[in-house]
């Protein structure tokens, strides 16, 4: 992992006059909530992670679990915000699209067979954790 | 001084990117092709496609079945539109599965039923990955297992999938009796015992007989073994090679174009405590191979020396891991890619690899796929490619962004004339009357196949053209 070395003080003399202790305070604040609200990181229990419908958890067990629960895979792994929220920000519909025709790693269909359309937009929002916005 | 391999990978990576940057930008990217073109994502019909595993294959299902039981497939086959097809991974390069009728899933159908003795029941669209898992909590194991373990038992099967090791069948070989459902919609059991003739014709079977819904299996006692990989100059691993299929339970090794130099795996059973497999390297491996295809690309003298600089100055230090065998026999390939691969009589695959090597360093810049080399014992099915006596397998990998038509004009060319037969699931251009001079069996299997399904509702476009002299 990339380490970030804080520059010294001395380099922005000017900056630091100017910032009030409130001003870091609130800023505090909100850099630990940003945190928290954001775990960093595939969650502890990702590898028993499953959708609640069942018909979906068996799609994801027999499909695409083999992947993005596995990180030799490289693939985004279930619920790992790190990975999951830039690929979010394309939209659904780019997301999709690249599940079923492949795109980069991904292959194709994300090797399911039974899926229909509504189950790999099921599935996209499961993996990443956005299930709260279908 | 000892360097782990990742570490010198990482430093290699690094000392790249400086050379890169210290030419002003000439890390040429731009010899990465865009993503391919992808087909729509469903026709005019609105069926959805499906597509292979690395993008070349693909069609438009009109029909698609997900049967939770063999009898539930049994009952859905009489009605289901031809042409009727199974796909598992769709890891198959050649077009096996297209259909714009019937395409067919057995996730469902999957799992370990029982273990008695050495001999595992397992439902066909159990994938190999958890094959492994499940055996082992029966203290079983699979003798061998292929490079990637994301395909189902039952597509594995019917391409004549395969691991390494001289004493090793493909995994076919291990079948010891299995059920079919027939185009009729019948269940079908056969071994050497019964129906003989047809289990010998439906262990490689290409799904062209019926779709195999469970196998028994021969099984090894889950034991540990040991993992070792080194880099090594080329012409010392083609020397040593045979002696390393002797030696070895499981030893493989891939030539590495541009670069004078191989890649050497072997698996040995052991007792020794675990050691951990670690990370991903291949990936790494090959993104560093990449990197210099495209810095160096335009001069193979300067791209052979600064390949061989690096890895052989920095990277000496063989990578081990201690584990079950089904944890450490496969690999994740993240990276996709298409493969041409044959099989050869084993006392001409290392001529044949001299060939293929010279073949694409001198005309192929654009690849830096390494190219793997394996042996597999013969076994007796009828489209066994390895029925009639050991063979040697060499496979040519293509960036799946990359061309690989060269494969059919230049490299398959080599294969042929070293009477070599093609991986059922990888490219080739090989029609019916090619194939008929290669298997000593495969008129009986034309007529085992009319026998089983006269309307032909298993072919589709592809295996009507091999299967129709």
């Amino acid at each position: 992992m990339t380490q970030w070395r804080q520059p010294a003080d001395a380099a922005f003399p000017s900056v630091r006059k100017r910032t009030q202790p409130a001003f870091l305070v609130i800023a505090f604040v909100l850099l630990f909530a940003a945190a928290c609200s954001r775990p960093h990181g595939p969650p502890a229990n990702y590898a028993t992670l499953e959708p609640a419908d069942a018909r979906l958890a068996q799609l994801y067990d027999s499909t695409c679990k083999g992947c993005h629960a596995n990180p030799a895979s490289g693939a985004p792994i279930v619920h790992d915000h790190d990975q999951w929220d830039t690929r979010f920000e394309k939209g659904m519909s780019v997301l999709t699209a690249h599940a079923i025709t492949g795109f980069g790693a991904m292959p194709a269909g994300g090797q399911c067979t039974a899926c229909k359309l509504p189950d790999y937009r099921a599935l996209i929002l499961f993996m990443a954790d956005r299930e709260v916005e279908k | 001084m000892n360097l782990s391999r990742r570490r010198a990978l990482i430093g290699a990576g690094l000392g790249i990117s400086a050379i890169a940057a210290g030419a002003g930008g000439l890390d040429l990217a731009l010899r990465d092709k865009p993503e391919p073109e992808s087909p729509p994502l469903a026709d005019a019909k609105g069926d959805l496609l499906w597509r292979n595993w690395s993008g070349i294959q693909h069609s438009y299902p009109a029909a698609r079945l997900a049967p939770q039981s063999e009898s539930e497939l049994a009952e859905a086959v009489k009605s289901a539109p031809a042409p009727i097809r199974a796909v598992g991974a769709g890891h198959s390069f050649m077009p096996l599965v297209p259909t714009d009728g019937t395409l067919v899933t057995l996730d469902q159908i999957e799992g370990v039923e029982g273990v008695t003795s050495a001999v595992a029941s397992v439902r066909a669209g159990t994938r190999l990955g958890a094959l492994g898992t499940a055996l082992a909590k029966a203290g079983r194991a699979m003798a061998n297992l292929p490079d990637i373990n994301k395909q189902s038992l039952g597509g594995a099967l019917a391409t004549a999938t395969h691991g390494t090791g001289r004493r090793l069948t493909a995994l076919h070989g291990d079948v010891v009796s299995l059920r079919l459902v027939t185009a009729a919609g019948e269940v079908v059991a056969c071994d050497r015992a019964t129906k003989h003739e047809l289990f010998d014709a439906a262990r490689v079977s290409l799904g062209s007989l019926g779709l195999i819904t469970q196998v028994r299996l021969n099984t090894i006692a889950n034991k540990r073994i040991h993992r070792r990989v080194w880099l090594e100059n080329l012409d010392d691993a083609i020397e040593a090679a045979e002696s390393r299929w002797e030696k070895h339970r499981n030893f493989e090794f891939y030539a590495v174009p541009f670069t004078g130099l191989a890649t050497n795996i072997t698996h040995d059973e052991t007792d020794e405590a675990p050691v951990a497999r670690g990370p991903d390297r291949d990936t790494e491996f090959l993104e560093l191979l990449r990197s210099l295809r495209n810095l160096f690309g335009f001069s193979t003298p300067l791209r052979e020396r600064v390949a061989h600089w690096l890895f052989t100055t920095i990277d000496s230090t063989p990578e081990q891991a201690i584990d079950e065998g089904w944890k450490l026999l496969s690999t994740e390939r993240p990276v996709r890619f298409n493969e041409m691969e044959f099989h050869l009589p084993k006392e001409v695959q290392l001529k044949a690899l001299r060939e293929v090597v010279k073949t694409i360093e001198s005309t192929r810049t654009d690849i830096f796929f390494p190219i793997e080399l394996r042996r597999i014992a013969a076994d007796d099915a009828w489209l066994s490619p390895f029925q009639g006596g050991e063979h040697g397998s060499i496979a040519v990998h293509c960036y799946y962004k990359d061309e690989y038509k060269f494969l059919f004009t230049l490299i398959e060319p080599i294969f042929r004339r070293h009477g070599g037969r093609p991986h059922w699931g990888k490219l080739n251009s090989l029609r019916g009357r090619d194939f008929a001079t290669l298997y000593p069996r495969w008129k009986e299997f034309l007529e085992m196949r009319r026998e089983m399904d006269p309307d032909g509702r298993f072919l589709n476009a592809y295996l009507r053209n091999i299967f129709t002299l």
